[in-house]
C-alpha cells in the first residue's frame, strides 16, 4: 500500500511539471462548453435577427411602383437607392438582393396584365437566402392581395383560384436541430474523463517504456500490482480534474445564456445537478483510466499510444449518438453498459426527469466491475516477462 | 554471493542461454566476457528477475531469482543497459524516487544520497532537471539510483559503453572501491582489456555457453597462452564480437 502511494505521487508531481500535456488537456475539457456555448449564441441571435431586424432592400426606379413600395414599407422594409450596377454588386456580395422595376410596369399594371418586376439575386450564397425568400414572400403576398381584390371587384370567388391550398408544417425548427446537440452533452462529459486521463496514462506507460526507464523501475523491490495501481490512481486526479471543469463550463454556458428563450426547451444545470452529474461519472473515471493503461501498455512509444487513445475515446460516444436520434428510456440493458447508463442519466438530470436510484447504483456497480477486470487483465500484462522485453 | 547453476533460456527458438554455471564471490570483481549477443545481458537479466529461467537456477545471498524475487531485489543494485531517468525531476528526486521503493526514508535516505553524490562527484547536478544531462551526467545519476540502498551484490550491464576515456577511468576506479568495500561485483563487457584490467575472476561466455572460468592467473594456465588476450581467444574460437 506505502508503495502504491510512492508511486502514485512520484507520477503526479511528474505529470504536473508537464503543465503542456495537461494545458493541452484543459483545452480539451474547455472544448465541449466553449462550441455548446458558440452553438447556443448563434442560434440564439439567428431567431432573435429573424423577427426584429427590419430588411433593407435597394430598389431601382421605385417611382414606378408606389403601391407595391408602400406595401413593403407597410412589411419592414427599408427601401433604398439600388446600386448602380444591381446585377455586379449582388455578385460581388456588397448586397443580397436587389428589387428592380421596369418602366412598362405601371402601364402593364394599369391594364390588368400581369407586371413584371426583376429581383437580382445570387442563388449560390447561402448567407443571403433569408432576405431573398423573405423578399420573394412579400412580392407573392402583394400579387396574391391584388389579385384577390381584382376577383372580388369582378364579383368571383377567390377561392376559384386555390385548387389545392399547402399548409407547411416545418418540423425541422434550428430549436430541434440544437436539440440534438444538447443530446451530445452527456457524451462531452464522458470524452472530457477519457481526455483528462490519457497524457498522464500514456507518459507512465508508454512514455516509461520509451524513455528506456521501465526496466530499472521494476528491477526495484516491489510487486508488479502496485505499479499498476499506483499509475492508475495517478490518472485518477488529472481526469477528475477535466470532468470538474468540463461541468463548470456547461454550467456557466447554460445558466448565462438564456437557453430556454433559444431553444424552446428546459436545461437545467444548477450546482445540485452538476453535483449529482460529478458523483454518478467517477465510476467513468476508474473505467477510463483503466482501460486506457491497458491499451497504452501495448504500445511501444508515446506516438503508438497517441494513435490507439483518441479511439477508444470515441467508442463511448456511438451510444450518446444513438442517444441523438432515437430516444432511449433509462431500461435495465442501459444501465449495465459502462458510459451508456451514466450518458441517459445525465440527460435525465439536465431535464430534471425523475430518476431511479436502482438505475444509479446497477449503473456504478457495473461500471466498477468492468473497470477491475481489466485493471487485473493489465496486471498480469505488467507481471508477463514480455513487458520489459519488446522495446521501442 | 552469486550462484549460478545451469541456467537455460530460450526466446522462442533461439536459445540465448545454455545450462551456464558460475559463482561470484563477495569483495570480487566477476566479469562475464563474451562477443556481443553471446548471452550476457540474457544472464544478468535472470539474475535480475526481469526474466524466468526455464530451468537451472540462480541464487543471490542464497534467495531463489524465482521463488524469492523481492528477497532478490532488495540485495542487488543494478545498472542496466536500459538507464532512462525522468526528464522532469531533478537528479536528487531521481535517486530518491528509487530509494523510497526500497523502503527507505527520511534522514537515512537523505544521508545515503548525500554520500554517493559526494563519492559520484556530482554535487553540482545534483539539484538539476536530468534533461539535457550528459551521458556522462545520466550515469552517475543511473548508478547512484542502483546503490541508494546499499546492496551487498552489484550487477552492472557494460558500464563503460559509450564513455569517454575520462569518465572510462573514473567508473573504474569506483568499481574498484565498492569491491573493496566488500561487495559482490558482476559486470559483462566485450571488452578484453577491460576485463583484463578489472577483473578478480573471469567467466567467458560464446553461444550461450560458458567456454572456461577462473582468475586471470588460471586462465594463462589453462590455454598456455602467456598474455590474456590470446587466452582469450583461445577459450571464445574466434575474434569475432570482442574489441
Amino acid at each position: 500500500m506505502n508503495k502504491i502511494w510512492i508511486i502514485f505521487e512520484k507520477e503526479v508531481v511528474d505529470s504536473l511539471r508537464d503543465y503542456r500535456s495537461w494545458a493541452t488537456g484543459l483545452f480539451w475539457a474547455l472544448f465541449g462548453p466553449l462550441m455548446m456555448g458558440g452553438v447556443l449564441i448563434m442560434i440564439g441571435s439567428s431567431v432573435r435577427e429573424d423577427i426584429e431586424q427590419p430588411l433593407n432592400l435597394p430598389v431601382q426606379n421605385p417611382q414606378n411602383a408606389p403601391n407595391l413600395i408602400q406595401f413593403l414599407e407597410q412589411h419592414d422594409v427599408i427601401v433604398e437607392p439600388a446600386p448602380a450596377d444591381p446585377k455586379a454588386a449582388v455578385r460581388q456580395g456588397d448586397v443580397n438582393v436587389v428589387l428592380i422595376i421596369p418602366e412598362e410596369y405601371g402601364e402593364d399594371f394599369s391594364s390588368g396584365k400581369s407586371a413584371t418586376v426583376q429581383l437580382v439575386m445570387d442563388s449560390s450564397r447561402q448567407s443571403a437566402s433569408p432576405d431573398v425568400g423573405r423578399i420573394q414572400g412579400l412580392l407573392r403576398g402583394y400579387s396574391t392581395y391584388l389579385g384577390t381584390l381584382r376577383l372580388v371587384v369582378r364579383g368571383v370567388s377567390p377561392e376559384v383560384i386555390h385548387v389545392v391550398t399547402v399548409e407547411k408544417l416545418d418540423v425541422a425548427t434550428p430549436q430541434s436541430r440544437a436539440t440534438v446537440l444538447i443530446s451530445f452533452l452527456p457524451y462531452f462529459i464522458i470524452f472530457a474523463i477519457f481526455n483528462g486521463a490519457a497524457p498522464i496514462i500514456t507518459d507512465t506507460t508508454a512514455g516509461e517504456r520509451e524513455r528506456q526507464s521501465l526496466e530499472p523501475l521494476l528491477i526495484n523491490p516491489v510487486p508488479r500490482r502496485s505499479f499498476v495501481l499506483g499509475k492508475l490512481m495517478a490518472a485518477f486526479p488529472f481526469s477528475l480534474a477535466s470532468l470538474a471543469i468540463t461541468l463548470i463550463g456547461f454550467g456557466i454556458v447554460f445558466n448565462i445564456l438564456p437557453v430556454e428563450e433559444y431553444l424552446g426547451v428546459r436545461i437545467s444545470l444548477t450546482i445540485r445537478t452538476l453535483i449529482a452529474i460529478f458523483l454518478i461519472c467517477l465510476p467513468v473515471v476508474f473505467l477510463a483510466s483503466a482501460i486506457q493503461m491497458l491499451v497504452a501498455s501495448f504500445a511501444r512509444s508515446t506516438k503508438e499510444a497517441g494513435t490507439y487513445l483518441p479511439f477508444i475515446a470515441l467508442v463511448p460516444s456511438l451510444p450518446g449518438l444513438a442517444l441523438a436520434f432515437f430516444p432511449v428510456k433509462p431500461e435495465l440493458w442501459t444501465m449495465l453498459i459502462p458510459t451508456f447508463g451514466q450518458q441517459i442519466m445525465i440527460n435525465q438530470f439536465m431535464r430534471a426527469e425523475a430518476f431511479s436510484l436502482s438505475n444509479a447504483l446497477i449503473s456504478t456497480l457495473m461500471t466498477i466491475v468492468i473497470s477491475a477486470l481489466i485493471t487485473l487483465i493489465a496486471i498480469r500484462l505488467y507481471s508477463r516477462e514480455q513487458i520489459v522485453i519488446r522495446k521501442s | 554471493m552469486i550462484e549460478v547453476q545451469g541456467l537455460t533460456k530460450s526466446f522462442g527458438k533461439v536459445k540465448a542461454v545454455q545450462s551456464i554455471s558460475f559463482s561470484a564471490f563477495d569483495g570480487q570483481i566477476t566479469g562475464l566476457l563474451g562477443p556481443n549477443g553471446a548471452g550476457k545481458s540474457t544472464t544478468l537479466r535472470l539474475l535480475y528477475t526481469l526474466l524466468e529461467p526455464d530451468s537451472g537456477f540462480a541464487r543471490i545471498d542464497g534467495f531463489d531469482v524465482r521463488e524469492a524475487p523481492i528477497e532478490v531485489q532488495t540485495r542487488i543494485g543494478v545498472l542496466s543497459d536500459a538507464q532512462g531517468l525522468y526528464p522532469r525531476l531533478t537528479a536528487r528526486e531521481n535517486i530518491r524516487y528509487f530509494g523510497r521503493l526500497h523502503d527507505l526514508n527520511g534522514g537515512d535516505l537523505e544521508t545515503q544520497m548525500d554520500q554517493l553524490i559526494a563519492l559520484l562527484d556530482m554535487e553540482a547536478i545534483a539539484d538539476r532537471k536530468t534533461e539535457g544531462f550528459s551521458s556522462g551526467e545520466r550515469l552517475k545519476v543511473a548508478i547512484a539510483r542502483a546503490l541508494i540502498h546499499d546492496p551487498r551484490n552489484v550487477l552492472l550491464d557494460e558500464p563503460t559503453n559509450g564513455l569517454d576515456v575520462k569518465s572510462t577511468r573514473a567508473m573504474r576506479q569506483f568499481i574498484r572501491r565498492l569491491r573493496d568495500s566488500g561487495k559482490c561485483i558482476l559486470l559483462t563487457s566485450h571488452i578484453m582489456q577491460e576485463v583484463a584490467a578489472l577483473c578478480d575472476q573471469i567467466v567467458i561466455i560464446s553461444n550461450g555457453v560458458v567456454s572456461a572460468q577462473g582468475s586471470p592467473a588460471d586462465l594463462l594456465e589453462r590455454t598456455g597462452k602467456n598474455n590474456l588476450e590470446d587466452a582469450f581467444i583461445e577459450a571464445i574460437g574466434s575474434e569475432e564480437g570482442l574489441a
